[in-house]
C-alpha cells in the first residue's frame, strides 16, 4: 500500500482539450484530473467524443488546442516517452490473426524497457487453455481478455481500457473486474470506457458522463446520482385515463416520467404518493400495473443527461 | 534492435502460415519456372547453324569446310564476316567460324612460323551447353586436321570469341524473368497485409506502443528481402538443376539487383497502400498493377516481339530493367539497356515510390 502523499498525486491532467475533425467538434473543451490508484469511468454514447479524448491522453493524437499532461509528460510532446509507461487497449484494434496468444504477448513485450513475464500474464488473464492458439480462433472474450493482457505487458502506471468487457460473458467479466481492482490495489490508475451501467457503479471510483465533445458530469456514482434525484421512483404501466396533469397532482410528485409505456413518479413520500396513486387508479376502476418503488440509478442520470439509453 | 527483431520474426510467422501468401510468393513463380522450363526447352537441336567465313579462298580452306560439314553436326552457311556476327547477334547463327587469310599459304608451304594459324569462333556463352559442344566439335576437327598435315608444331589453332545472341535459351530466359516476376509480386503484395493491419487497427495498437514507425517499416523491409532470398535460391535452384541454367556473372551483381529490385518493389507496394482503404481495394489495385508489369516487361518474351505500340509503355516499366539486368548479370542475355541505366530507372521509380508513400501513406 502506498501512503497518502500518492494517493493525491495527479496522474492525469486534461485542460481544456479540443479536437475538431472536418466537420465535427469531436471534442469540445475537455478537462479533468484523475489521481493515482483511481479508476475512472467514461461513460458516453458513441460519437460522445470519449475516443477522441483518450486517444489524445494516449499521445495518439494531437490535440487541437488544451493540453493532456499524463504522468508529468506532455502527451503531445514526448508521445514515446509517455507510451513506455501506460497500457493501452483499444476497442476496435484486432490482434495479428497468425500469432498464438503466447507469440503475441512476446511480441509485444519486446517493445518495452519495462515487461512483465509472458507467462504470468497468461495466468492473470486465465489465457493458460488457449496459450498456443491463434488469435484468429480465439472467441470475443478470450481476444478481449488477451488486448488486456497486452496492456499490461509493461507493468504501465496507467492503463486505458476501451470498452473491456464488451463480448464477455458474465463470469468472464467479474473475473476482469477482480483483475482491475487488483491492479488498482498496486497502485495502478485506471480510466476505462464502458457501455455498462453495472461495471461502472461496481468498479469505478468516479465516473465521467459525456456527450457532444463535452463532460457533462462528473463524480461518483453515488453523488452522480444525488445531485439529480434526491427522490425515488414509483414506476408502474401507464394507466389508460390517468394523464400527466392527473399524476403531478398527486402527493409528493415532483416529476413525471414516460419509458417504454412505463411511467415513473419522483417523489420524496413514497407512502402518500402510492397511496393517492391507489386512490385515482380505484376510482378508474383500475389498478397500476407492475407497481415497484426504484432509487435512481446512473442510467437514470444518463437517461436524463443524454436522452439515450447507455447501451444504443 | 530488440523490437525490429521480433517483429520481423513475427512478420514471418504470419507470412508463413498464410497459405495465400505462401503460394503467391513461393509455389507460383516456381510453377512458372518449370512449367515455360519444360514447355520451351524441350529437346534440343540435333545441328547447329554455323556461319561459314573464309577469308582465305585457298582449296585448303575448302578442305577444311568439308571436314566439318562432314561431322554432320554442323549446317554451315557461307557469308562475309560482318554480315554472318550479326546473323548471330540476331539469333539465326549458333556460331561463326572465320578461316583467316594466310592458311593455304602456310599448310602449302608445310612451315609454321610458330604461332598456329588460328580458326576465330564465334560462340554465346549464355549458351553453356550449346557453345560446349559447338567449342568440342571445333576442337576435333581442328586437331585431326593437325593430324593429317603432320606438321609438328600444330598449324592450326582455335580462337575462341564470345558473341551475345539475342537468342539465348528458352529456360536461360525465363529463370531471371521468372526471378524478377517473383521479387516484383513480393514487394507489391506488401500492401495487402499493410492495408489488412490498418484496416484491423493492428497499426494503431502498434501505435499505441513506444515503437517506431521506421521499426515497423524496416520490419516489413527485411522480411521481405529473407523471402527475396529463399525465392532466388529456389527459383536459381531449380534452373540450375532441370534446366542447367547457370548463372554466368557476377554473383555480387546478381544479389545487388535481387536487393535492389525487391526493395523497390517493396515500395510500390507502400504507394499501393497509400491508396487503397480496404483490404479488397488492396487486392484489386494489386492485381491492376501486378498484370501488366507481369505481360508488358519483357518476362515471358523479349520486348522486341511485342507490337510497336506497346514498346513505349515496356519502356517505363520497372519489372522490364529488373528482368533486364538479372537476365545479363545471370545468364549473360542480350542487353535491352546498359546495367547502369536498369540500376538507374530501378533507383528511380524506388525514391519516387518511396517519395509519393511517405507523402500519402496514412497509418489509421
Amino acid at each position: 500500500m502506498t501512503g497518502a502523499r500518492d494517493a493525491a498525486e495527479i496522474v492525469i491532467e486534461a485542460q481544456d482539450l479540443r479536437k475538431r475533425y472536418i466537420n465535427i467538434q469531436a471534442v469540445d473543451g475537455v478537462s479533468f484530473q484523475v489521481q493515482r490508484g483511481e479508476i475512472l469511468g467514461m461513460l458516453g454514447p458513441n460519437g460522445a467524443g470519449k475516443t477522441t479524448t483518450v486517444e489524445m491522453l494516449e499521445g495518439l493524437r494531437k490535440p487541437d488546442s488544451g493540453q493532456a499532461l499524463v504522468l508529468g509528460i506532455d502527451a503531445a510532446r514526448q508521445p514515446e516517452r509517455l507510451k513506455q509507461r501506460i497500457g493501452v487497449q483499444l476497442q476496435s484494434a484486432a490482434l495479428y490473426p497468425n500469432l498464438t496468444v503466447r507469440e503475441l504477448i512476446d511480441l509485444f513485450g519486446a517493445f518495452y524497457s519495462r515487461r512483465r513475464p509472458t507467462a504470468e500474464l497468461i495466468e492473470a488473464l486465465d489465457l493458460g487453455e488457449r496459450r498456443d492458439a491463434q488469435t484468429k480462433v480465439l472467441s470475443g472474450g478470450q481476444r478481449q481478455r488477451l488486448s488486456v493482457a497486452l496492456a499490461l505487458v509493461n507493468e504501465p502506471e496507467l492503463i486505458f481500457l476501451d470498452e473491456p468487457t464488451t463480448g464477455m460473458d458474465p463470469q468472464a467479466r467479474r473475473s476482469l473486474w477482480d483483475l482491475v481492482t487488483s491492479l488498482r490495489e498496486r497502485g495502478t490508475t485506471v480510466l476505462l470506457t464502458t457501455h455498462y451501467m453495472e461495471e461502472a457503479e461496481h468498479l469505478c471510483d468516479r465516473v465521467a458522463i459525456m456527450d457532444h465533445g463535452r463532460i457533462l458530469e462528473l463524480g461518483t456514482v453515488k453523488e452522480l446520482v444525488e445531485r439529480r434525484f434526491q427522490e425515488l421512483s414509483v414506476r408502474f404501466d401507464a394507466v389508460p385515463g390517468l394523464d400527466d396533469q392527473h399524476l403531478r397532482a398527486l402527493p409528493g410528485v415532483s416529476r413525471v416520467m414516460h419509458e417504454d409505456g412505463e411511467v415513473a413518479l419522483y417523489t420524496q413520500t413514497v407512502a402518500e404518493t402510492i397511496g393517492g396513486l391507489l386512490a385515482a387508479t380505484r376510482d378508474l376502476g383500475q389498478e397500476p400495473g407492475n407497481l415497484a418503488v426504484r432509487r435512481a440509478t446512473l442510467e437514470d442520470v444518463f437517461l436524463e443527461l443524454t436522452g439515450r439509453a447507455l447501451r444504443d | 534492435m530488440g523490437a525490429l527483431i521480433a517483429l520481423t520474426v513475427a512478420n514471418i510467422r504470419s507470412f508463413i502460415r498464410d497459405r495465400a501468401a505462401i503460394f503467391w510468393t513461393l509455389a507460383f513463380p516456381i510453377l512458372f519456372v518449370v512449367l515455360f522450363g519444360s514447355i520451351f526447352s524441350g529437346n534440343g537441336p540435333d545441328s547447329f547453324q554455323v556461319g561459314w567465313v573464309d577469308r582465305d579462298g585457298t582449296p585448303a580452306a575448302g578442305g577444311l569446310r568439308q571436314a566439318f560439314a562432314g561431322v554432320g553436326l554442323f549446317e554451315l552457311t557461307d557469308g562475309e564476316q560482318e554480315a554472318s556476327l550479326q546473323q548471330m547477334r540476331d539469333g539465326d547463327l549458333d556460331a561463326v567460324i572465320v578461316v583467316p587469310a594466310g592458311l593455304g599459304e602456310a599448310i602449302a608451304s608445310g612451315v609454321s612460323s610458330g604461332e598456329p594459324i588460328a580458326l576465330a569462333v564465334y560462340t554465346d556463352p549464355s549458351q553453356q551447353s550449346q557453345s560446349t559442344t559447338i567449342q568440342q566439335v571445333v576442337g576435333q576437327v581442328v586437331s585431326t586436321t593437325n593430324q593429317t598435315l603432320s606438321g609438328r608444331p600444330p598449324l592450326l589453332g582455335v580462337d575462341i570469341q564470345a558473341l551475345q545472341t539475342s537468342d539465348i535459351g528458352a529456360a536461360a530466359y525465363f529463370v531471371p524473368s521468372i526471378l524478377g516476376m517473383a521479387l516484383m509480386q513480393l514487394g507489391i503484395f506488401a500492401a495487402i497485409p499493410l492495408v489488412e493491419q490498418r484496416e484491423k487497427s493492428i497499426l494503431k495498437r502498434l501505435g499505441a506502443t513506444p515503437l517506431r514507425r521506421w521499426t515497423l517499416v524496416g520490419s516489413n523491409i527485411v522480411m521481405r528481402l529473407l523471402i527475396a532470398l529463399v525465392q532466388s535460391v529456389l527459383i536459381i535452384g531449380i534452373g540450375a538443376v532441370l534446366f542447367d541454367v547457370t548463372i554466368v556473372g557476377s554473383l555480387l551483381l546478381v544479389a545487388g539487383f535481387i536487393i535492389l529490385g525487391s526493395v523497390t518493389f517493396i515500395s510500390i507496394g507502400y504507394v499501393i497502400a497509400s491508396f487503397a482503404k480496404t483490404e479488397e481495394s488492396a487486392n484489386a489495385l494489386t492485381s491492376i498493377v501486378q498484370f501488366p508489369l507481369m505481360f508488358l516487361s519483357g518476362i515471358f518474351f523479349p520486348i522486341e516481339f511485342m507490337p510497336d505500340f506497346l514498346r513505349p509503355v515496356a519502356t517505363l516499366l520497372p519489372l522490364t530493367y529488373l528482368g533486364d539486368a538479372l537476365r545479363q548479370v545471370m545468364v549473360g542475355g542480350a542487353p535491352f539497356a546498359p546495367l547502369a541505366v536498369d540500376a538507374l530507372v530501378l533507383g528511380g521509380w524506388l525514391v519516387g515510390s518511396f517519395l509519393i508513400s511517405a507523402r500519402f501513406f496514412r497509418w489509421q
